[in-house]
């Protein structure tokens, strides 16, 4: 399969993800409300969205390291003459390891999206938690400390004067998920996390 | 921070820890751990990663640098000489590389010159059954002060007909762990590491077509040279 088909389909998911974070999402989301209820809410939403972002990161990164497995192989993955070429990249020794532990980076990216899949999954299941807001900041601390690593990540790329498509669309997952954590935290903030629950508080 | 700062960030730490929700994170947990190992094992077990380095059955790193051909410096590209589709099988007679790493002021690598000129000569010559051997020198600066005329002298004084790539600043040396001279790679067609003279099982080398470590055993004084290791691996049953 062309590696580009295998692209637009982590694209998509991180897509309706996106969908979901933004005003169009309350129109989206119907086709979930019969089997998650939660997102008949805006806090549903967002989270279901947040989950979509996260999971498309998540397997794009673990593409990124089969992509830098299948190179070390001495295979072909996603090169080109043009200006996006993932070889020149992920198969490039000098950069395709983080410089302190030396592990992949795609590995660090699966470990990246995993944790804030924990973090969202988490909040999702127990919204109400005192803990959901300090959840919410972590994600949002987590995903801030990305963006130093994206901006080494980039620098390669500018260095090398190449873009590797898959590794773009899990920094653009990255920093959407930043998005989607502060989104979150504002809803947090503005008490229409639960506004049931304040409805019956007034009562 | 005061002390309430302290008691609130203790009292919530005590919370995550017994608090009711802790179901909700290992419930969390349980299914994004099944998810990251799920990605693991897909990947692990569709790729055969090979590592990165200069021990036997590593994938060489690639370097580029200005090279000498006798004439005048040019632009090299190790990669360049690699053809990632080699296969043992492959019918194309794709050329081995020879990479030594010599140092101008080097009373071994002075002593070794001839023969390694002659070497590069045989290897690539008609009477040759197995494979061309392409030889490179990497000329680096270990023991003392070394300059680009020191390198095209050194090439002229020794007649070798190979390429002579700068390496003065040792950066290459660095990514191939050379820390003394000469040292011998015998590197396949498609990068992997056939052979090491620095590695100290010396007497090992890189059974392309078994993908395993083999033996080069069989030897009087019990140390392999690279020729010795170039007849051996090249010609493994039979060469290509």
């Amino acid at each position: 399969m062309n590696e580009y088909a295998v692209l637009s389909i982590h694209g998509a998911v991180i897509l309706f993800g996106v969908v979901l974070l933004t005003p169009l999402g309350e129109s989206v989301s119907k086709i979930l409300h019969s089997r998650y209820p939660s997102t008949m809410t805006k806090r549903g939403q967002l989270l279901a969205g947040m989950m979509f972002v996260c999971f498309g990161g998540f397997t794009v990164s673990a593409h990124t390291l089969w992509m830098h497995n299948k190179l070390s192989e001495g295979a072909s993955v996603c090169s080109s003459d043009s200006i996006l070429n993932c070889d020149g990249l992920i198969g490039n020794v000098a950069y395709n390891t983080d410089p302190f532990l030396g592990q992949p980076w795609g590995l660090i990216g699966m470990v990246a999206f995993t944790l804030l899949m924990w973090l969202v999954i988490t909040v999702a299941k127990e919204p109400m938690s005192p803990q959901s807001l300090l959840f919410i900041k972590a994600g949002l601390g987590a995903t801030v400390a990305g963006l130093p690593i994206i901006g080494l990540l980039v620098s390669y790329e500018i260095k090398e004067k190449l873009i590797c498509p898959f590794c773009t669309t899990a920094h653009v997952a990255n920093v959407i998920a930043l998005v989607g954590f502060f989104l979150l935290f504002k809803l947090h903030e503005s008490g229409e996390w639960a506004p049931d629950m304040k409805k019956s508080s007034r009562k | 921070m005061d002390e309430d700062g302290f008691g609130k960030i203790g009292e919530n730490m005590k919370s995550l820890l017994i608090d009711q929700e802790a179901s909700a994170r290992s419930d969390a947990g349980i299914i994004v751990m099944s998810m990251f190992f799920a990605g693991i094992l897909i990947v692990a077990f569709t790729t055969n990663p090979i590592a990165s380095g200069t021990k036997i059955g590593e994938r060489a790193p690639i370097f580029s640098g200005d090279a000498y051909d006798g004439a005048s410096w040019s632009t090299f590209e190790f990669e360049d000489l690699l053809d990632s589709s080699w296969t043992w099988n492959s019918t194309e007679d794709a050329p081995w590389i020879a990479v030594e790493f010599l140092d101008t002021d080097c009373g071994y690598c002075k002593q070794s010159a001839p023969d390694v000129g002659e070497w590069a000569q045989m290897y690539s010559a008609e009477q040759w059954p197995g494979p061309d051997v392409i030889f490179i020198a990497v000329a680096v600066e270990f023991v003392a002060d070394s300059s680009i005329s020191e390198v095209e002298e050194f090439r002229a004084q020794y007649n070798n007909n190979f390429l002579y790539v700068d390496d003065l600043d040792n950066d290459i040396a660095g990514d191939w762990d050379v820390s003394a001279t000469p040292t011998y790679f015998l590197v396949q067609p498609d990068g992997i590491v056939a052979w090491n003279s620095g590695q100290a099982t010396n007497s090992l080398g890189w059974d392309a077509k078994e993908e395993q470590s083999t033996s080069l055993n069989g030897f009087d004084d019990g140390y392999v040279q690279l020729n010795e290791a170039i007849e051996q691996l090249t010609l493994l049953n039979g060469g290509e």
